[in-house]
């Protein structure tokens, strides 16, 4: 027979796993306009490096509102970002030891604003301790593109 | 009793012996005091840039990569430690100079038992001096180990090579 505390301790535990971590998975339906580059390496046996883009969208008052996350798992992924409108863009970089015990977490967090008929090229790279995260935006009817500079969402009440 | 208090009270009572009676309160002592102190050094490089790119690097990637507030935690049986750390850089660029400070203020999960200085305790200062018109040489004081992630970094922009930020939650 099946104790009820431990029913109930079953429901909590996949409560937690369903959402209760805050996480969602970003609701990927609009036009990809975003190609994202990954290379992440933890540098130890003992411990894993994991990225993520949260996204985030800024409304004219700049308050933010969490729209989903996007794990960078793969060297290479695409997807779409709201155009002509804000959105603030958080990279994480986590790591976590497979022993157990320890980890640690550093993000990048930078305000787009994407032009409609433009495409973003987001470069995301963590090696030996040192992470850098590179925007370009490029315009299909030139050739030349150019380095979006980092925005903090202090910029946005300026 | 947990581990990180043991640790702390460890730290405290080896300070108050007398190891560390004061700190260095500006950038000025905190050059005087690493070439003899314990487990700090001096390091020194060349490059083929200019003072002046060398400080528009550095005005540049400071701000952005180390002006943080880290958390880092650690858990072990019986015990579970949050170390909250805020860094503060200071890029100074005159004609004959380029300066970086960084200064740390931990707001949680260590005790400050000397003098704190505005800003926090000086845990590095680089600088770069012209050697002539197109090179460059660099200094960098600070702690012997546990940080050389950060002295990459400012070799990285010294160079211009890489410009990547430094994990500080790696660092100490």
């Amino acid at each position: 027979m099946i104790c009820p505390r431990r029913i109930a301790g079953c429901l909590l535990g996949a409560s937690l796993v369903a959402g209760c971590s805050g996480i969602k998975t970003y609701p990927d339906t609009l036009e990809k306009n975003l190609h994202i580059t990954t290379e992440a390496a933890s540098g130890s046996a003992f411990s894993r490096m994991r990225v993520a883009l949260h996204i985030h969208q800024v409304d004219a008052n700049c308050r933010t509102e969490y729209q989903g996350t996007v794990q960078l798992n793969e060297p290479s992924v695409q997807i779409g970002v709201p155009s002509d409108r804000l959105s603030y863009l958080v990279f994480s970089f986590s790591s976590a030891t497979f022993l157990g015990g320890s980890g640690s977490s550093i993000s990048y967090e930078t305000l787009l604003w994407p032009r409609a008929g433009h495409a973003y090229d987001a470069r995301a790279s963590y090696a030996d301790s040192i992470y850098h995260v590179e925007i370009r935006e490029t315009d299909p009817r030139r050739s030349a593109g150019r380095e979006i500079e980092r925005r903090s969402l202090d910029d946005c009440r300026r | 009793m947990t581990m990180p208090l043991i640790k702390t009270l460890a730290a405290a009572t080896v300070l108050l012996c007398g190891c560390v009676t004061q700190h260095p309160q500006n950038a000025e002592d905190f050059r005087k005091a690493v070439p003899g102190a314990f487990m700090a050094r001096v390091e020194t490089f060349e490059v083929n840039r200019s003072v002046r790119e060398i400080g528009a690097t550095f005005r540049a990637r400071a701000p952005e990569c180390l002006n943080m507030r880290v958390t880092t935690t650690s858990q072990m049986p019986g015990s579970y430690q949050v170390i909250v750390s805020v860094y503060k850089p200071t890029v100074v660029v005159t004609d004959g100079r380029a300066e970086l400070h960084l200064q740390r203020h931990h707001e949680k999960g260590v005790l400050a038992v000397t003098k704190e200085p505005d800003g926090g305790y000086y845990l590095l200062v680089a600088d770069a001096f012209p050697v002539d018109a197109k090179r460059s040489r660099i200094e960098i004081f600070g702690p012997s180990k546990g940080y050389d992630v950060l002295t990459q970094a400012i070799m990285g922009w010294a160079t211009g090579k890489n410009l990547g930020c430094p994990d500080l939650a790696k660092i100490g």
